[in-house]
C-alpha cells in the first residue's frame, strides 16, 4: 500500500468513527427526510379524505334543497344538515360536532335565484388549532368545485326555461385539451402536471447541492483544523511523505464521505418528496426525460469536481484557523454566501435570466451541478463540456494553492482564532 | 562524523528575532541537549531542523543534507517529537503505531518489524487496543516516544520529551531514550528546560538564551568551568543571575 492509500485509509477511519459526523452526514438525512415526508404525507392524505360539512339551511326553498342534494351526492364530502336560528348557533354546533366546514344558506337564496338574481352561500372554515389548515382549505376548494357544477346546472335549467336548444354549448362554447412539448417531442400530459414534476426536481437538486457543499466543506475544514487542535499536524508534516500526498489523501477521504452523504441526502429527499407529492405528479421518465449511462457518469464527475473544489477551498480557509470551531465558522462565512445564489435556480431557469446574472451564476462553481443536471436531461451536451472544463480549471487552481500553502510555514504559524477560550 | 551541522542560523518572526546566528554541531550517536528558558529559541531551532520552519539566514545540515533544499531527504532520516504532540483520537494506539510504521517503512516486512518495536517501546500492553482518546497524558507521551523511536531514525529530535509528566513517567521515558541510544546508536537532539533531566541524559549540552548559544560542552566540563555542582547553577551564572545557595 503506498503512502496515499495509507493516509486515505486513516482519514476515512477517523471520519467513520466520528459518531457525531456519521449521524449528521448519513443517518440524519436517511431518517429525518423520509420521516418528515411521511408525517406531512399522512397530514395531506387525511386532509384529502372526506370533508365533514355542516349545512345550516335558513332557506328551505327549491334551490337550497338542490344544493344540499348536490353536496350529498358529491364524492369525499359528508353532509350533516343542522337546525339553527342564528349563524352563531350554527358555528357552535359545528364546533361541538367536530366538523371542518360550515355552509350557511341564507333565507333569500331560492327567492333570488327564482327571480333571476344572483345568490350567495357563506362558507366558514373551522380551525381547531393553528396547524397548516390543509383540511379547511381542501374543504373550501371542494365546495367551490361543487358550486361551479351547481351554477352550471342552474344556468342550464334557466336557459332551457327561456327556450335555448343546446344550453351546454352556450355555457361552454370552447373546451381545451392541453399537451406539452418537451425536447421537441409532443407528450400527452398537461403543462400543469409537467411543471409539477419539474418543480419537485427544481427544489430538491439545489437543496441537495447546497447541503452537499456546506457539509463536505465543514468536514474538510475540520480535518485540517483538528490536526492543529489535536497537535498532530507538526508530526504529520515531518513524516517522509510528500505534502501533496497528505493534501490529496485528506481530500480523497472527505470527498468519499461527501459522496456517501450526498447519496444519503438524495435518497432521503426522494422519500420526502415521494411522500409529499405522491399521486399528484408524473415522473420524469413518463415525460421522456431520462439519463443515459454517459450522462449519469458525466453528472457524477461534475458533482465530484464541485465537491473537490469545495473541499480545497475549505482547506485553504482552515489552514489559517487555530481550532475546529474557528475553521468551521470561517468556512461557513465563505462557502454559504458562495453557494446561496444557487437557490435562485429553484425559482427560475438560467436561460430566463439577464445575461450578466447568468454569467455571475455560472461563475459560481456550485451552480454547475444544478444547471448541468437540467442540460443533461434536455440532452444539451455542449455547454456541459464547457462546464467540466471550467470546474477542472477551478479545481486545479484551488488544489495548487492548497498544496503550496501546505508546503509553507503559514500552516504552522497562522493561528487565527474566532472565539477566545474562556 | 557530524550528524548535525548548524551554522549562523537566524530566524525572524516579523520584527522579533527568535534566533540570532546560532552555530553548533552534533556527533553521530551523541545525545545532545539544548537547554534554556521559555522563549530562548529551543523549539524554533528544533523546528528548523525538523524541516517545519525555514531559516531567515544561515544553514543547517543533517547527515550532509540541507534542511531547506533537501527537506524531503531529511524527513526520511529524522523523527521529530514536538513538545505539545497528540495522536489521532479515533484510532487505537496500535493502529496509530501501524499507520506510522507503514509511512516510514517502504515494505511490509520492515513495517512489521517497526510495529513490533513500537509495541515493545510503548510498554502499553493491552491498552494499545483502546482508542487514543482514552489515554492519560503519560500513556500518550509513551506512545509518541515509541512512535518517534521505532523507526530507528538517524536523528531523533525530541522537544521536551518528559514535558508535563509525573516523576515515574518522566523517569521511564528517560530510561527508554538512554537505552535506545546505547543499543541502537541513534543520535538525539533533546530540548529541555529541566536541567537535571539534561544532565542525566546528555553527552553534551548547549546553553541557549534570547536566541543565542552561550556555552557548549559536556555537563562535567561546564560544571567544572563554572565551579558549580549542577547545570542549573551553571545556567544561572551564564545568563548573569545570582547562584542560589
Amino acid at each position: 500500500m503506498n503512502d496515499f492509500w495509507v493516509l486515505a485509509k486513516k482519514e476515512l477511519m477517523s471520519l467513520v468513527r466520528d459518531r457525531r459526523l456519521l449521524f449528521g452526514l448519513i443517518v440524519l438525512p436517511l431518517l429525518l427526510f423520509p420521516t418528515l415526508g411521511h408525517v406531512i404525507g399522512v397530514g395531506i392524505k387525511a386532509a384529502r379524505g372526506t370533508t365533514q360539512v355542516v349545512i345550516a339551511n335558513f332557506d328551505n326553498g327549491t334551490y337550497s334543497r338542490l344544493l344540499i342534494k348536490s353536496l350529498e351526492l358529491a364524492p369525499n364530502i359528508s353532509v350533516t344538515v343542522i337546525n339553527a336560528s342564528t349563524i352563531e348557533e350554527a358555528v357552535k354546533k359545528a364546533i361541538l360536532m367536530n366538523k371542518n366546514v360550515l355552509v350557511v344558506v341564507p333565507s333569500d337564496f331560492s327567492k333570488r335565484l327564482s327571480a333571476g338574481m344572483d345568490a350567495t352561500v357563506y362558507v366558514y372554515g373551522i380551525f381547531k388549532s393553528l396547524g397548516a389548515g390543509i383540511k379547511e382549505s381542501v374543504g373550501e376548494a371542494r365546495l367551490r368545485e361543487i358550486l361551479s357544477v351547481l351554477n352550471k346546472v342552474i344556468a342550464k335549467i334557466k336557459l332551457e326555461q327561456i327556450g335555448v336548444k343546446n344550453p351546454s354549448v352556450l355555457l361552454n362554447p370552447i373546451s381545451m385539451v392541453s399537451y406539452s412539448v418537451i425536447n421537441g417531442k409532443i407528450v400527452q400530459i398537461s403543462p400543469t402536471l409537467v411543471s409539477a414534476a419539474i418543480s419537485s426536481q427544481a427544489v430538491s437538486i439545489p437543496l441537495v447541492v447546497f447541503m452537499m457543499v456546506t457539509v463536505t466543506a465543514q468536514m474538510a475544514a475540520g480535518a485540517i483544523a483538528s490536526e492543529k487542535e489535536n497537535k498532530t499536524l507538526e508530526t504529520l508534516l515531518t513524516l517522509p511523505v510528500k505534502r501533496t500526498t497528505i493534501v490529496s489523501a485528506k481530500i480523497f477521504g472527505t470527498a468519499t464521505m461527501g459522496l456517501f452523504s450526498t447519496f444519503a441526502y438524495l435518497v432521503g429527499m426522494r422519500y420526502y418528496l415521494g411522500s409529499v407529492v405522491a399521486g399528484s405528479s408524473v415522473s420524469l421518465a413518463e415525460l421522456g426525460l431520462k439519463f443515459h449511462l454517459g450522462a449519469i457518469l458525466l453528472l457524477s464527475f461534475i458533482v465530484f469536481l464541485t465537491i473537490v473544489f469545495s473541499l480545497a477551498l475549505a482547506m485553504i480557509i482552515a489552514l489559517f484557523a487555530e481550532d475546529v470551531q474557528t475553521a468551521n465558522s470561517l468556512t461557513g462565512v465563505v462557502i454559504v454566501p458562495l453557494s446561496f445564489p444557487t437557490w435562485v435556480l429553484i425559482y427560475t431557469s438560467l436561460d430566463s435570466l439577464p445575461r450578466p446574472l447568468q454569467l455571475l451564476l455560472l461563475a459560481m462553481p456550485f451552480t454547475h451541478p444544478i444547471v448541468d443536471y437540467r442540460r443533461l436531461l434536455m440532452e444539451n451536451y455542449l455547454p456541459v463540456f464547457f462546464s467540466v472544463l471550467y470546474l477542472l480549471f477551478l479545481v486545479a487552481v484551488t488544489l495548487s494553492i492548497t498544496a503550496k500553502l501546505f508546503s509553507g510555514e503559514i500552516v504552522l504559524t497562522s493561528k487565527f482564532r474566532w472565539f477566545q477560550k474562556k | 562524523m557530524a550528524m548535525v551541522e548548524v551554522l549562523n542560523l537566524e530566524k525572524d518572526y516579523g520584527k522579533v528575532k527568535a534566533l540570532k546566528g546560532i552555530s553548533f554541531s552534533i556527533n553521530e550517536g551523541e545525545i545532545f541537549g539544548l537547554i534554556g528558558p521559555n522563549g530562548a529559541g529551543k523549539s524554533t531551532t528544533l523546528k528548523i531542523l525538523a524541516t517545519l520552519l525555514k531559516p531567515t539566514r544561515g544553514r543547517a545540515e543533517i547527515a550532509g543534507h540541507d534542511v531547506v533544499k533537501e527537506a524531503d531527504r531529511v524527513r526520511e532520516i529524522i523523527s521529530y517529537l514536538p513538545e505539545e504532540a497528540g495522536a489521532y483520537k479515533n484510532l487505537t494506539g496500535y493502529e496509530y503505531l501501524e499507520l506510522m510504521a507503514r509511512l516510514y517503512a517502504k515494505n511490509e516486512g520492515k513495517a512489521k518489524k517497526m510495529l513490533e518495536l513500537g509495541v515493545k517501546l510503548s510498554d502499553l500492553g493491552e491498552k494499545l487496543d483502546d482508542k487514543v482518546s482514552t489515554y492519560s497524558k503519560g500513556m500518550m507521551r509513551k506512545l509518541l516516544i515509541a512512535r518517534a523511536l521505532m523507526v530507528k531514525p538517524k536523528l531523533a529530535i525530541l522537544d521536551e520529551p518528559a514535558s508535563g509528566l509525573d516523576i515515574v513517567n518522566a523517569y521511564e521515558i528517560r530510561q527508554i531514550i538512554r537505552r535506545f541510544s546505547r543499543i541502537e546508536g541513534v543520535t538525539f537532539l533533546i530540548s529541555s528546560h529541566n536541567m537535571l533531566e539534561v544532565e542525566f541524559l546528555c553527552h553534551r549540552v548547549a546553553l541557549i538564551n534570547r536566541g543565542q548559544i552561550i556555552e557548549v560542552g559536556t555537563p562535567e566540563e561546564l560544571k567544572e568551568n563554572y565551579g558549580t555542582k549542577n547545570l542549573e547553577d551553571v545556567f544561572i551564572r551564564v545568563i548573569g543571575g545570582e547562584r542560589c545557595e
